[in-house]
């Protein structure tokens, strides 16, 4: 068969960190190629730049060489791609919100009157909403799903975006190319496998297809050849029959060398802090009947897939988002979650939107450090009569600022530096350095070495060991990053669909973790 | 949650602020003593006087951009195609007929670079809006002050001011006037209605209505409700942007042609300050909303704003024996209207979407 996609030699770097290293790929027409890797193994960056996203464009474009049905192209933008034959199932859906299902399926084909197309031509030809309405009806139906397809987008659960998302696609005609960014993520295992029927069934019409999924019994089941990412690079490509889950883990995840690491022990403390089902209505991340002890003075990791749930606990904690079910801190029940009572009590929570709402981007680095244990404790303020109208005693910021800096090796021009002016790793150094001045019990912290380079990561992992070593404060870290949690972490909690779905120790082999990300037991055919 | 659903479905701006409108109107129309046949007299010259400037907001609403506050721009640019046309004597039909070819060359050029400033600042639209009404109307201001008599040749010497420099301040339409708001005009007992004038409103409404179910509509509509997944969707949000700004500008142009024609006579200077306010208003008295607007919403509105509008004053003076109060009184419905919309929806906005 020929081959529809040809990718040669493919480059690309965001500010010279590369993402993609001499990538070679095809696809074959009618073929189902898989593509698996773990998160920031690339895997968003080739699909940007297949589909012309203008984010590749934006930040220097790429180099090698792409080639769709025999003819080379560079996408500037998405309708370029869309024109040619590609289409795309977004992970975060590309659907909008305020339009209803119909008109999202058949958004950019829609059906007009004739007569108007002829008369004003194809931009303002009168759209025929019952044509669209029957032909919207007939994708959802071959999806197997009956949905009223009046329904706004912004009513429907998440599973049914995914299908109005992929309705969209198979309602093309003129589609050559099909990329799946995990699409079975949301969906249940029988409507997973009712995709799959259709994928196979649009593989033989002819339509090459890209399938990207975390669940590697799909993957096995469905598609004639797989190719794994791993840092930017294809590191193997299996032939149908000879695709392996654990081997297809195993390659995802590759060999890490062993940087900065915790010592191993066996926590066997009081419980610091109980959720019992404890949920959390965060879009996209949502937490359902939660169930976890955080014995006292460990380092427990909270990882999943995106949208499983990680990330939650701590906005949960901090009020952002509502919140139901039981916390118990310190044997005392937590009622109402409030930031400033939380961390009065000792409760500690940094986000992963450092920029959104970690730092104070406009303040002084010193204003950044203090500017909590201030706030809730009224730590730094000269004495007076009414604590809230004091100023700050710059006596006892600058001591405490400097120590911090040298402590976690912070690097500014001066104390009175923007924060918005250090690199991302200085930034969430900053951030810990607040959480630490507020002296909490417990920390939660979220994501906190994305985006930061080498070095600032093994030192933000050394600080978290440290304090929980030197100050006994527990911390909950949740993260993507598996290689990081296993070296600090005593024990690691793996979420799928908002629940702890299972607890294991960092020494239990790699293959495991895969397994448990992707909501499988483990138990596995050829072993 | 859930029991909430359906008063929310019935209790909503879009049925509360027009209901609203209605109560205090018939209220005030009782106290005012008008009688019924004059206040819809009034109410219908003014539907056809308003109807196209507040129809032409409604697509920048559908757009995510808000009210589009520079309507007066559009407003400016057929006044100073007007100007033109009259400086130079041209009457009758071929004046008209010029001066629309004049107004809508500018404003599809000034659309064009209002839709080019407001990519921009994405979401500041509004404001941004007020602020380019205000800084136009400078510039239209030093243009007719100081260009006329001296830059621009003028050959109509009844317009300029005595010193030769600059033009008056009332300049008469009587050439354009009744040309065609005369046209198929009957009467219902004592209520006059011309007929012509009031379809080529219906006709504008009729074919906003159409352009919103058109392909492009359809386009609007997602970059209205989500700029950014529309890239992905292979829409050129910007591009898109940019064709509701000429479009909204130009149907403004209009609307402000067919106001000033119908009035007779304009104030060079200050005819289209309150354009944008006073249409701003009606549309959301309709129960429009700065995020969602519909055809029959401005045509409600229209009607309502007006009738209040009408009567406050009359209301006014009897109430407290004081006309001022009533004048008083208009002001605190145009902007209350609008100050409330806004407040309505940036209420809205920060409530968490959680609708399953």
């Amino acid at each position: 068969m020929e081959n529809i996609l040809q990718i040669s030699h493919l480059n690309k770097s965001y500010n010279g960190i590369p993402a993609l290293k001499n990538v070679n790929l095809s696809v074959r027409a009618g073929e189902i190629h898989g593509l698996v890797g773990a998160n920031g193994s690339g895997k968003t960056t080739l699909m940007n730049i297949l589909f012309g996203q203008p984010v590749i464009h934006e930040t220097g474009g790429y180099q090698g060489e792409i080639a769709f049905a025999g003819r080379r192209i560079e996408f500037k933008n998405c309708s370029q791609a869309i024109s040619c034959g590609i289409g795309m199932v977004h992970q975060e859906f590309a659907l909008i919100p305020d339009l209803t299902v119909a008109e999202n399926i058949k958004l950019g084909r829609e059906h007009t009157l004739a007569f108007t197309d002829r008369l004003l031509g194809r931009q303002f030809s009168y759209i025929d909403n019952r044509h669209d309405r029957a032909s919207s009806l007939q994708a959802l139906r071959k999806l197997g799903i009956e949905l009223d397809p009046d329904i706004k987008i912004m009513d429907l659960s998440i599973n049914l975006k995914q299908f109005v998302e992929i309705a969209r696609e198979i309602d093309r005609t003129d589609l050559r190319l099909l990329i799946l960014d995990e699409p079975t993520a949301v969906l249940s295992q029988d409507n997973s496998w009712m995709l799959l029927e259709i994928l196979r069934e649009m593989s033989g019409r002819g339509i090459g297809i890209l399938f990207i999924s975390h669940r590697l019994e799909e993957i096995q089941a469905v598609c004639d050849r797989v190719s794994v990412l791993r840092d930017g690079e294809l590191v193997a490509r299996y032939e149908k029959n000879h695709i392996h889950i654990n081997q297809l883990a195993r390659d995802m995840i590759g060999h890490s060398v062993i940087k900065a690491a915790a010592g191993k022990r066996k926590i066997e403390a009081r419980p610091l802090i109980t959720f019992r089902k404890f949920s959390v209505a965060m879009p996209g991340e949502e937490i359902k009947n939660l169930d976890l002890n955080v014995y006292e003075g460990e380092i427990i990791g909270l990882t999943s897939l995106p949208g499983h749930g990680k990330l939650a606990l701590g906005y949960g904690m901090m009020g952002l988002y509502p919140v139901a079910g039981e916390v118990w801190f310190n044997n005392e029940r937590i009622v109402r979650m409030d930031a400033m009572d939380n961390i009065v009590k000792g409760i500690y929570a940094l986000p992963d939107d450092r920029q959104g709402l970690g730092i104070l981007a406009d303040q002084s680095l010193e204003n950044n450090i203090v500017f909590t244990a201030n706030q809730a404790k009224n730590m730094f303020s000269r004495s007076s009569l009414f604590p809230f109208l004091s100023m700050l005693d710059h006596r006892r910021t600058v001591p405490h600022v400097e120590k911090m800096v040298q402590d976690f090796d912070i690097k500014c021009a001066s104390f009175k530096q923007k924060v918005r002016e250090l690199s991302g790793g200085n930034q969430q150094k900053v951030c810990i350095a607040r959480a630490l001045t507020a002296e909490p019990r417990l920390l939660f912290v979220a994501e906190p070495t994305r985006g930061v380079d080498i070095s600032a990561r093994e030192k933000i992992l050394s600080m978290l060991i440290e304090i929980n070593r030197t100050r006994n404060m527990t911390i909950v870290f949740a993260s993507s990053e598996l290689d990081e949690l296993q070296r600090v972490c005593d024990r690691i909690a793996v979420m799928v669909q908002g629940k702890i779905f299972k607890i294991l120790s960092p020494d239990s082999p790699e293959v495991d973790f895969a397994l448990a990300l992707s909501g499988e037991t483990g138990m596995d055919d050829d072993v | 949650m859930k029991a909430k659903a359906p008063l929310n479905c019935y209790f909503n701006h879009e049925r509360i602020v027009p209901a609203v409108f209605l109560v205090l109107s018939f209220l005030a129309w009782q106290i005012s003593g008008l009688t019924g046949s004059f206040v819809l007299n009034q109410v219908i010259t003014r539907f056809i006087r308003d109807g196209l400037l507040v129809l032409a907001l409604i697509i920048p609403v559908v757009a995510g951009m808000g009210l589009n506050f520079s309507i007066t721009v559009g407003a400016m640019a057929i006044q100073t195609s007007l100007l033109l046309v009259i400086a130079y004597n041209i009457e009758g039909v071929p004046g008209i007929l010029l001066v629309m070819v004049i107004g809508i060359f500018l404003s599809v050029l000034l659309g064009y670079v209002l839709g080019r400033i407001l990519n921009r600042v994405k979401g500041k639209e509004m404001i941004t809006t007020i602020i380019i009404g205000f800084f136009v109307n400078s510039i239209y201001q030093l243009i007719f002050l100081v260009g006329f008599g001296t830059v621009i040749p003028v050959f109509n010497q009844e317009i300029i001011l005595t010193r030769g420099i600059g033009v008056r301040n009332t300049v008469d339409l009587g050439m354009y006037r009744n040309t065609i708001d005369k046209l198929w005009l009957f009467s219902i007992g004592e209520i006059q209605i011309p007929l012509f004038m009031i379809l080529i409103v219906l006709l504008f409404a009729g074919g906003i209505y159409y352009i919103l179910h058109t392909r492009f509509g359809r386009q609007v509509q997602a970059v209205g409700s989500a700029a950014e997944t529309c890239a992905v969707l292979g829409i050129d949000t910007d591009r898109v942007r940019i064709k509701v700004m000429i479009l909204s500008t130009v149907l403004a142009a209009l609307g402000q042609f067919i106001y000033l024609q119908n009035i007779g006579m304009f104030d060079v200077y200050t005819a289209h300050l309150n354009t944008g306010i006073i249409s701003c208003a009606a549309l959301l008295a309709g129960g429009a909303s700065i995020k969602s607007a519909k055809v029959r919403q401005a045509l409600l509105g229209i009607f309502l704003f007006h009738t209040l509008f009408i009567v406050s004053p009359q209301a006014g003076q009897h109430l407290f024996r004081n006309a001022a109060l009533g004048e008083y009184f208009r002001s605190f419905v145009a902007y209350g209207t609008i100050a409330l919309a806004l407040i309505v929806n940036v209420g809205n906005e920060n409530r968490p979407i959680q609708r399953k």
